[in-house]
């Protein structure tokens, strides 16, 4: 059944005033329309693609190619470059700091020459298309507060994450679709940091602009499919008396929240065949699987949450978040980062690549990062095979691609220790100016009061990097 | 829309003419020209200021509007002068505000002191307060109240409000069919007595306390604090008023001779987040607690947002910074940590028993008060019957209880060289080689344990027994000698997770000397012993926290490991599974045998020998009174192992000095501050300068802010919202009280009334305002579409909790037992491991599954689903502002999650589709809604019908028994009709 506001509004008008009703009636569905006035101005890119690797991946076996680091192998880290900043309680009391160079090689690539690892072969064939944000830096050193801050502009647990915003700022495209959908993979060895709940959460905003879960087992989302022996010829009969009683208290009582809970079930109803529509693969055609990689026909795995990302974002949805798990390597980093290079490398490549093919490219913004950087000296056992790397806020590598980012460019830079930012430091509110820029909004001006105060998911910070902008 | 309403209610609100300064011109200088000429001084663009009257002097012409700076700025078509400044991304201010400043400037510019800071007077009218307020009001407005709602409507709303849970069809019938004149008032009483009222006040005030099971950072470890919660609802039940309540929670430890439930009360101060993420800087965390326990506090009791004044001065309200870290101040002395245990209740906490746990604990207390007299009285007969024995010439005997491995080392062990030893032969270690003994005595951090051996060292360094990967930074356990002195070692990770001790005095080179290292398994140091020569020596700690399992698979090593090596003698190696008594590590290196000893004459043995001859004849004759001793012994250490702790508020000897810290960082420390109170509030007076001060003083019955605070939230409980509707905020920032007069009564008569909470909301809900029928006309819709006036009853949508409660109510399936652990319902699986990997929820069975939902298990990162979707607060920070959103995912959430196709297989069994309506809705169907009903049943019913298998689908969700004497398709399709009634907009609605 097709439910549009208009069928609504010819069918409720009984016994109330029409104009109020019009009036008062969308408080929830207007929801989906997000606040006049936005986007400030033409934006370019129409969703978001976030490709979040929790944990914080070592940028200097990735993207900061570091060469004098081999000569210097095994030296004590001076204290000239660490100036005396803060370090975890994990290496403080480290009783030396050794500087650990890669292990891994380093080449450049495409027209542009950016240096990428022989750990990501499939993001190095596509660096001509990439941005690359080698000055990235947080405040944060510890997981819980660097994810959180990146998720929502501040260290501590109770503001609205980058998705909330949008879903209230700029409402959403689709009817069917929540228009924020989180998915996660854990990483092959199962471990990782842990993820929270509030990390899409809504914080202060009206729950509904919370991210939703898509999950791999069970429901991909929460309670969507009907209970066992109750099939969708008798949730339509359902629905249709359920419809009626309502309407008819409607009628009777005149609470325009009665007319909103009528339509969230027909909401509802439209996401139970929306939701397997979209996660049903069998019309894909093989091409896709060899693009993405085998594993994209596992659900749960980051390639396959790649794919559903792409057809999360061909349907309408606005921000489209993965996270995948595993990338806190404090010790054994030359075993457990080409693992998570290899889960993650194709399907990120791939997932540019098809956008691209399908003319989307040009106005979704896709990013992949993590929380933070990771030290240059050795944390724990440093052998001639083995090494760990400590949390390093100062900085770390973040690529972009798509929605309005300039091709090709790699933007900031680092000291030879790959330590501090010497040239064009982005700090993260920065980031966040950024992308909401690239989406026509004007981060000082999409606010919303709590407590008093108008907040921003940039708080009182934040500048556009408008050099990598297109 | 947001503009359509606001317009609507300005329209409302300046129905009177005379523009007053509180209601009307404040809310537009605060949100418009506080951020630069208000209280933030390091913001402050100029002299010139708009939160105190002599500061706007500049800018103000009283009287003549077109004089006045302010107003040439605010209309300035220039853009840099126009205010506010355009480069700050201001449009020009609405010709609406532009207008009631200046009418507020022609009538001559009268300042007032912020409403919210003026005490409340106590005022006598006629009948209810409340009616009379909000009658004269509608009166002003030329309206009129709405009619009582139908008596069974007003039943289930009074039921639904005061206890979480709809009346049953016999109540309903019984408050029908009383006529007399109080019958409405008999079931108030009834209700407010019932033990659901506290679980239901319970609840709310868990969501401003932010309770939760777990610890919510990161790994977010589990915490036990359901006594506190045990106390919240015993406090509710006995109507504890809300001054005490107050003091309590906040104070309750340093009250005089603080009883157990004072002491537990203050848990409420320890129910904010915490972590144990490794890495962390624990300072860090500990000024987030501190200052977490002083934003709760304040947005609770004050009602005002003291968090923004933590990094800077208060943009709105008159808050300096350096009044945050006056309040900061009364929190900051707790001997607490940064980074907390992972795995339980962190320090400090006390142990919490239930009376019952109390009386069981006397009672074993007392069996081993009554053992240990029996054994003292044995002595004598005991002494007689050790001689006795002594003479009977008993064989040798060691300590072998909990043994686990012995190492006499006297074989040969190449490439080690054996070497005359202690007890026969033993093994050298040249500094190189070691000893391999093998995968045992893999002891974790909770396991006690005692390692023991006799050494004659030739270096001062070395490794006696470990059990880690070989460095010495690396995770296990081991046995040292560092710097001439003997170390035990637990490590997890060597930087930040461990336990290290070491004796003050050094061992004695190139001599023999037995040492033994024991450990209970207790996690900290004090519960670490080191012995040498069976003499306990003085340690020092060199690290105190130990709080995660340990893992390692290495082999057990002897002469090395953790990198270092033994040079000297190793013999009789021994581990043991338990921590050996001061006794046994006395008698242990005694090495004469016993048949030598008991040879001896008895004065001259030694003390320890003496103490290895007493232990041998103990094990071997086992007397009666010893057995019942150590089993005494066992079973009350058992108990009180088996009581539940809860965190509580402490002080530390002597004061944490307090400082204002730059920017919120907790490492830029600047002036220092002692603990205080705002200047704009109340003086503080001659009260203690520590928790129990502040309690007093904010329940001082002259506090201008406490009981409004208070009476506002119960308000938003019954109606919604609050009178005030940024319940969290009585600042400037904050909504001007459509109703200020009622506010002032309510809270004015709730301290008067010695602050009874009973009598409040007995007075709120006994108004013909609370009792009007929720109908909405399109005229009232229309001018008063949020219904702040109340010209009509509340209606709203049912919070979680109730949701849930509800449906096993009505289904029969309501488990009613207060307090208790928490349990945890069905929930579906994986949610918790797709976040956090480990072995995920472990969902309850039986009675688990049917609690009310105060009980149910909260995780903080991953919180139960179907309370999150029906926008119950995430317990992540303390939440008192009600929120209701209205979205598909709690259709699909009602339709088709167990818990609700359960309840409605089980209310199918309660009745037909009258039947099941009325129990739901307190009413019964109207014919139409009947034949809407009954066709749907028997649309159901025929598909069933035709797949029986289907039905018996449909009947099989959830864990509780189905009658199965019951036709399945009949069953089925009832059941279907069902939970259609239970997903009717009216059965999930206050009405």
């Amino acid at each position: 059944m097709e439910f549009t506001r208009r069928h609504f509004f010819s069918r409720t008008a009984s016994g109330l005033g029409i104009a109020a009703l019009a009036s008062l009636l969308p408080r929830e569905l207007s929801a989906a329309k997000g606040l006049s006035g936005l986007p400030h101005f033409a934006p370019k890119a129409k969703r978001v693609i976030y490709l979040f690797q929790s944990g914080g991946p070592s940028q200097m076996e990735l993207f900061d190619h570091k060469p004098k680091l081999q000569e210097m192998a095994g030296q004590e880290m001076p204290e000239s470059v660490r100036k005396g900043q803060r370090l975890t309680t994990m290496s403080a009391s480290q009783s030396s700091l050794p500087l650990v160079p890669s292990m891994f090689a380093f080449k450049q690539h495409g027209a542009s020459g950016a240096w990428v690892s022989e750990l990501l072969p499939y993001t190095a064939k596509i660096a001509d298309q990439l941005t690359f944000v080698k000055s990235l830096h947080t405040q944060a050193i510890n997981h819980d507060p660097a994810v959180t801050f990146l998720q929502t502009g501040a260290e501590l647990a109770g503001r609205p994450s980058i998705g909330a915003w949008l879903a209230y700022g700029l409402g959403a495209e689709t009817e069917n679709l929540p228009s924020f959908v989180v998915m996660i993979s854990p990483g092959s060895g199962g471990g990782g940091q842990p993820l929270y709940d509030r990390l899409w959460g809504s914080g202060f905003l009206p729950t509904r602009y919370q991210g939703v879960k898509f999950r791999s087992v069970g429901d991909p989302v929460l309670y969507l499919s009907n209970p066992d022996g109750f099939p969708a010829e008798n949730r339509r009969l359902y629905l249709d008396a359920l419809e009626k009683l309502n309407r008819a208290k409607l009628d009777d009582y005149g609470d325009p929240e009665i007319a909103t809970r009528i339509a969230q079930y027909e909401m509802a109803f439209r996401m139970q065949s929306s939701v397997p529509e979209l996660t049903d693969l069998s019309k894909e055609p093989p091409r896709t699987f060899e693009l993405y990689g085998p594993d994209s026909r596992k659900p749960g795995t980051f390639s396959y949450n790649c794919l559903l990302a792409r057809r999360l974002a061909e349907r309408g949805v606005r921000f489209i978040q993965l996270f995948h798990r595993d990338w806190d390597h404090h010790g054994g980093l030359p075993e457990g980062l080409p693992k998570r290079c290899k889960e993650t490398d194709q399907p990120a490549a791939s997932l540019v690549e098809d956008l691209k093919e399908r003319g989307m490219l040009d106005d979704t913004l896709v990013l992949w990062g993590g929380e933070f950087g990771r030290t240059v000296y050795c944390q724990g056992r440093l052998t001639k095979d083995d090494y760990g790397r400590d949390h390093h806020p100062r900085c770390f590598t973040m690529w972009m691609a798509g929605g309005g980012m300039k091709p090709g460019v790699s933007y900031g830079e680092t000291d030879e220790f790959s330590y501090n930012v010497v040239s064009d430091p982005v700090h993260v509110h920065d980031l966040h100016a950024t992308m909401l820029h690239t989406l026509g909004i004007d981060h000082t001006k999409l606010t919303f009061q709590y407590q008093g105060r108008h907040f921003r998911l940039t708080d009182v910070h934040g500048k556009v990097v408008k050099e990598i902008l297109g | 829309m947001l503009g359509r309403v606001l317009c609507l209610l300005v329209v409302v609100m300046c129905a009177s003419a005379e523009v007053r300064f509180n209601r009307d011109i404040r809310p537009i200088l605060s949100d418009r020209c506080f951020p630069c000429h208000g209280p933030d001084a390091a913001n402050r663009k100029t002299a010139l200021r708009f939160d105190v009257e002599a500061g706007a002097k500049p800018a103000i012409v009283a009287g003549d509007a077109a004089k006045s700076p302010l107003m040439q700025r605010v209309i300035s078509t220039n853009k840099t002068l126009r205010m506010p400044p355009a480069y700050l991304g201001h449009d020009r201010l609405p010709d609406k505000e532009i207008e009631l400043l200046r009418q507020w400037i022609d009538q001559g510019a009268q300042w007032e002191k912020h409403w919210s800071l003026i005490p409340p007077k106590r005022v006598k009218v006629p009948g209810n307060g409340v009616d009379y307020y909000v009658r004269a009001r509608l009166e002003r407005e030329g309206w009129k109240p709405s009619p009582e709602t139908a008596r069974a409507t007003l039943i289930r709303r009074l039921s639904l409000d005061l206890t979480g849970l709809p009346p049953t069809p016999e109540e309903v019938d019984a408050f029908l069919k009383d006529s007399s004149v109080n019958a409405y008032e008999k079931q108030v009483d009834r209700l407010l007595a019932s033990p659901r009222y506290a679980e239901r006040m319970a609840m709310r005030w868990l969501e401003v306390a932010r309770y939760a099971d777990t610890n919510g950072y990161q790994t977010d470890g589990i915490r036990d604090m359901y006594r506190w919660r045990d106390w919240v609802i015993g406090a509710f039940a006995r109507n504890m008023p809300f001054d005490r309540f107050t003091v309590e929670q906040l104070a309750g430890d340093l009250l005089p001779n603080a009883t157990l439930d004072q002491k537990i009360a203050t848990g409420f101060l320890r129910n904010h987040r915490t972590t144990s993420e490794g890495g962390i800087v624990p300072e860090e965390f500990r000024v987030e607690y501190v200052a977490e326990r002083a934003e709760t506090t304040a947005t609770v009791w004050l009602g005002m947002t003291f968090g923004c004044a933590r990094c800077h001065d208060h943009k709105y309200d008159p808050i300096s910074q350096k009044d945050f870290y006056r309040l900061f101040a009364f929190f900051n002395n707790v001997p607490e940590k940064g980074q907390v245990y992972n795995f339980g209740n962190e320090e400090p906490m006390i142990k919490a028993p239930t009376t019952e746990m109390s009386r069981k604990l006397e009672n074993l207390d007392r069996e081993l008060a009554d053992a240990e007299r029996e054994w003292e009285r044995v002595q004598p007969q005991l002494a007689k019957d050790q001689r006795k024995w002594e003479r009977n010439k008993p064989g040798e005997w060691s300590i072998t209880r909990g043994l686990i491995l012995h190492l006499p080392m006297d074989g040969a062990a190449a490439p080690l060289e054996s070497v005359e030893g202690k007890a026969g032969a033993a093994l050298r270690f040249d500094g190189a080689k070691e000893l391999a003994a093998g995968a045992v005595a893999g002891f974790d951090y909770l396991d006690p344990f005692s390692i023991g051996a006799w050494i004659k060292p030739e270096a001062g360094d070395g490794a006696i027994v470990t059990k880690l990967e070989d460095y010495f930074e690396a995770e296990g356990y081991g046995l040292y000698l560092i710097g001439g002195k003997l170390q035990l070692v637990i490590t997890k990770r060597f930087t930040d997770i461990g336990l290290r001790v070491e004796t003050e005095s050094p061992v004695t080179p190139n001599q023999w000397q037995h040492v033994l290292a024991v450990y209970d398994g207790t996690r900290y140091a004090t519960g670490t012993a080191l012995y040498i020569n069976g003499v306990e020596q003085k340690l020092k700690v060199l690290f105190d926290d130990l709080n995660y399992p340990l893992g390692n698979k290495e082999p057990l090593r002897i002469g090395a490991g953790g990198g270092k090596r033994f040079r000297g003698a190793i013999d009789e190696v021994v581990l043991y599974r338990r921590a050996l008594t001061p006794k046994e590590a006395l008698a242990m290196p005694v090495l004469e045998t016993v048949p030598e000893i008991a040879a001896m004459k008895p004065e001259r043995r030694t003390k320890a020998q003496a103490a290895k001859l007493r232990l041998a004849f103990l094990e071997e004759s086992a007397p009666a009174a010893l057995k019942r001793l150590e089993e005494a012994r066992l079973a009350r250490k058992r108990f009180y192992g088996s009581i539940p702790t809860v965190m509580v508020m402490k002080e530390s000897p002597g004061i944490r000095d307090t400082f204002l810290l730059k920017r919120g960082a907790y490492d830029a420390p600047g002036e220092k501050v002692t603990a205080g109170v705002p200047a704009v509030l109340p003086a503080f007076g001659e009260r203690p300068e520590n928790r129990l001060g502040l309690a007093q003083w904010l329940t001082d019955p002259e506090h201008p802010l406490t009981a409004r605070v208070t009476v506002n939230r119960y308000w938003q409980m019954l109606f919604g919202q609050g009178l005030v509707k940024t319940v969290e905020d009585f600042g400037s920032q904050g909504e001007w009280p459509v109703q200020m007069e009622l506010l002032d009564w309510l809270a004015a008569e709730f301290v008067a009334s010695g602050w009874d909470v009973k009598g409040l909301l007995k007075t709120i809900v006994m108004s013909g305002t609370y009792r009007q029928s929720s109908r909405v006309t399109p005229e009232l819709l229309e001018r008063d579409p949020e219904n702040r006036l109340l010209a009509r009853g509340a209606r709203f949508r049912l919070p979680a909790d109730v949701v849930r409660d509800q449906a096993l109510a009505v289904a029969g399936l309501l488990v009613e037992k207060t307090g208790g652990p928490s349990v945890k319902p069905y929930q579906p699986p994986g949610l918790w491991q797709e976040l956090a990997g480990g072995s995920g929820y472990k969902q309850g069975s039986g009675e688990d599954l049917y609690r009310r939902s105060l009980y149910t298990y909260w995780r903080r990162t991953v919180a139960p689903p179907s309370m999150i979707t029906f926008d119950a607060p995430n317990r992540e920070t303390c939440s008192v502002r009600a929120v209701r959103t209205n979205t598909p995912l709690q259709a699909l959430n009602l339709m088709n999650d167990v818990a609700y196709v359960e309840a409605s297989r089980a209310l199918a069994v309660r009745g037909g589709i009258g039947e099941m309506f009325r129990i739901v809705l307190s009413r019964e169907p109207s014919a139409a809604e009947f034949a809407a009903l009954q066709q749907a049943h028997d649309g159901f019913l025929s598909y069933y019908r035709a797949n029986p298998g289907e039905a018996e689908r449909f009947l099989s969700h959830g864990e509780s028994p189905r009658d199965k004497s019951l036709d399945a398709a009949g069953h089925a399709a009832r059941a279907a009709v069902a939970s259609l009634i239970l997903n009717l907009d009216e059965a999930i609605t206050k009405e």
